[in-house]
């Protein structure tokens, strides 16, 4: 039979995120894909240059509109450890306990998501309503329910309370019922049995030869953790277990993400209950940083995120390369969606979870007069409307 | 998860390929030319059992550029290994034949620097639109937009 090119997206109901599959199908089977990754591209990398220390890092905060407080911890920590800095102990198990919040919202986002597309919607509705706990101990927490804007240089921006702790330490119980309910649910539900086992298989030795970051690769019992394997924060003094699975398909990944949520909560009562005294970041942190270079690994939701940073001596970076989990983990979906049917691919691209905006980054350019800069929401939505001229009138 | 590498075994299996130098605690950095990184990364991942890519970092050194191969394996030490691009020739061989994941980083280094990947699979564009102009790469630093081309997006006027 001869092969087919199928056309997906960038705009396609099965797709959550901007992206394009050029697949090639023999019948319903899938022989290879390519793929564009350019409709979010911001130029991030680009914009950082021209930032100082202090503006930068609400910037690197929306590489993301999930991980954001991984992209800025990833940075500061580079940064100090190039400018010298001993952070204290309580800013660095604040920045632990909003990356552990993060990941646990992150991973019932995920849940969700993969549940949605096999068509079990109960289950969506289930892990976004218990991840709304979670946004809300974070709104508490920092103000915000995404952009937390919670590092600095140096530390944390805001303490917590003794009343945040409380509030927190009241919603932990709950949300453990709830993870155990998940835990209990995924060894025995027929629709995730049916839908996850079998699908989307990639074993040890090809996780390791396409480079699989994350929940992926520990799905196939590759126990790769930067937060046991090349400790920041607090992970090296906060007892918990990196997770893994032998199975290598989507239930595995299904298993590890639900045994990750179990973890990070421990991580989070742990040091919410160790929460020491003292200062919450350093009393003057230097503007500028001295010459160095440094890779800072931290360990995201998808898996290992790298920033590569190099200063000059001055309080600008003088490059900034981000590597994304998404980005290591596009090599395996290529090779995981060989042979599978075109009606798995929702499934088995949503169990990378992958994150475009993470992977590409933007800015606006006005091609009549060559100015850059962003653009308001309401002034998008403006743009947008008379674009398709949908003005509506209030 | 096995003990971490020493200076000694990292020096010792790389030594025909450039110096070693420790630059942070697990951290070991050797530099190396264009020429031998291939056979570099190959000793890399058979004598300290390097299986992982973490990154290629490329920066913009004026003169040059600077590639750094990130590795890392079951000892968990990250061992990189840099070489430096020549401006006016910007081209070195490929890894992705003996490192797969390498070929979605060396699409991404050509779109945003131009350095060229010889011997690389499909050194197609992946992180700038389609219609972003031929030999413009805009994370070099020199690199301004240039108001006669378009970079993609909406015609003027709407279309």
């Amino acid at each position: 039979m001869a092969e087919v090119m199928v056309p997906i997206g960038p705009q396609h109901p099965a797709l959550k995120e901007p992206v394009n599959f050029r697949i090639y199908v023999e019948g319903e089977k899938i022989v290879r894909l390519e793929l564009d990754l350019s409709y979010n591209h911001r130029g991030i990398e680009k914009a950082a240059e021209e930032r100082n220390f202090i503006r930068v890092l609400p910037l690197l905060e929306r590489v993301c509109g999930i991980c954001s407080h991984s992209h800025a911890t990833a940075f500061v920590k580079g940064i100090e450890e190039i400018m010298g800095l001993e952070v204290p102990a309580r800013g660095q198990y604040i920045r632990t306990i909003i990356a552990e919040l993060e990941r646990m919202h992150s991973h019932l986002l995920w849940l969700g998501v993969a549940a949605h597309e096999i068509g079990f919607n109960t289950l969506l509705m289930w892990t976004w309503r218990d991840r709304e706990a979670v946004l809300d101990t974070l709104e508490e927490m920092s103000g915000n329910r995404v952009h937390y804007n919670m590092n600095e240089i140096g530390g944390v921006r805001l303490d917590l309370s003794e009343k945040q702790v409380e509030a927190a330490q009241q919603r932990l119980p709950v949300l453990e019922e709830r993870i155990a309910q998940y835990v209990d649910m995924v060894s025995h539900q027929e629709t995730m049995l049916l839908r996850f086992r079998g699908v989307g298989k990639l074993s040890k030795e090809e996780i390791l030869k396409y480079g699989t970051v994350g929940p992926t690769a520990r799905a196939s019992g590759v126990d790769y953790d930067v937060r046991r394997d090349d400790p920041y924060l607090v992970y090296d003094e906060v007892p918990w277990n990196v997770v893994t699975d032998s199975s290598g398909d989507v239930y595995g990944r299904t298993k590890v993400r639900i045994g990750e949520l179990s973890e990070s909560l421990k991580i989070v009562r742990h040091c919410i209950e160790n929460l020491p005294g003292g200062p919450i970041r350093v009393t003057s942190a230097p503007k500028a940083a001295p010459k160095g270079e440094i890779l800072s690994r931290y360990e995201a939701p998808r898996g290992e995120l790298a920033h590569f940073i190099r200063t000059n001596g001055t309080d600008k970076a003088d490059r900034l390369d981000i590597r994304t989990p998404t980005l290591a983990n596009w090599t395996s979906v290529a090779k995981a969606l060989v042979n599978q049917n075109l009606a798995d691919i929702p499934v088995i691209v949503a169990a990378i979870d992958p994150c475009l905006s993470c992977t590409s980054r933007m800015t606006v350019i006005d091609t009549g007069t060559m100015a850059q800069g962003s653009i308001s929401w309401e002034e998008l939505v403006r743009k947008c409307r008379a674009r398709y001229g949908t003005e509506v009138q209030p | 998860m096995t003990a971490q590498l020493t200076m000694e075994q990292v020096s010792g299996a790389l030594k025909e390929y450039g110096s070693a130098e420790q630059v942070r605690k697990n951290r070991i950095r050797v530099s190396t030319d264009t020429q031998k990184i291939l056979s570099a990364i190959k000793a890399a991942q058979q004598f300290l059992d390097c299986d992982h890519l973490i990154l290629i970092s490329c920066t913009d050194d004026t003169g040059s550029f600077g590639l750094t191969y990130h590795l890392t394996g079951p000892h968990r030490t990250v061992i990189s290994l840099a070489v430096a691009v020549p401006r006016e020739s910007p081209q070195v061989f490929s890894v992705s034949d003996i490192l797969p994941p390498a070929a979605i980083y060396e699409r991404q280094i050509h779109d945003l620097f131009g350095i060229v990947f010889s011997g690389h699979p499909g050194l197609s564009k992946l992180m700038l639109n389609e219609d972003w102009p031929d030999g413009e790469y805009p994370l070099r630093k020199d690199w301004k937009p240039n108001k006669a081309n378009s970079y993609g997006g909406a015609a003027q006027g709407g279309t």
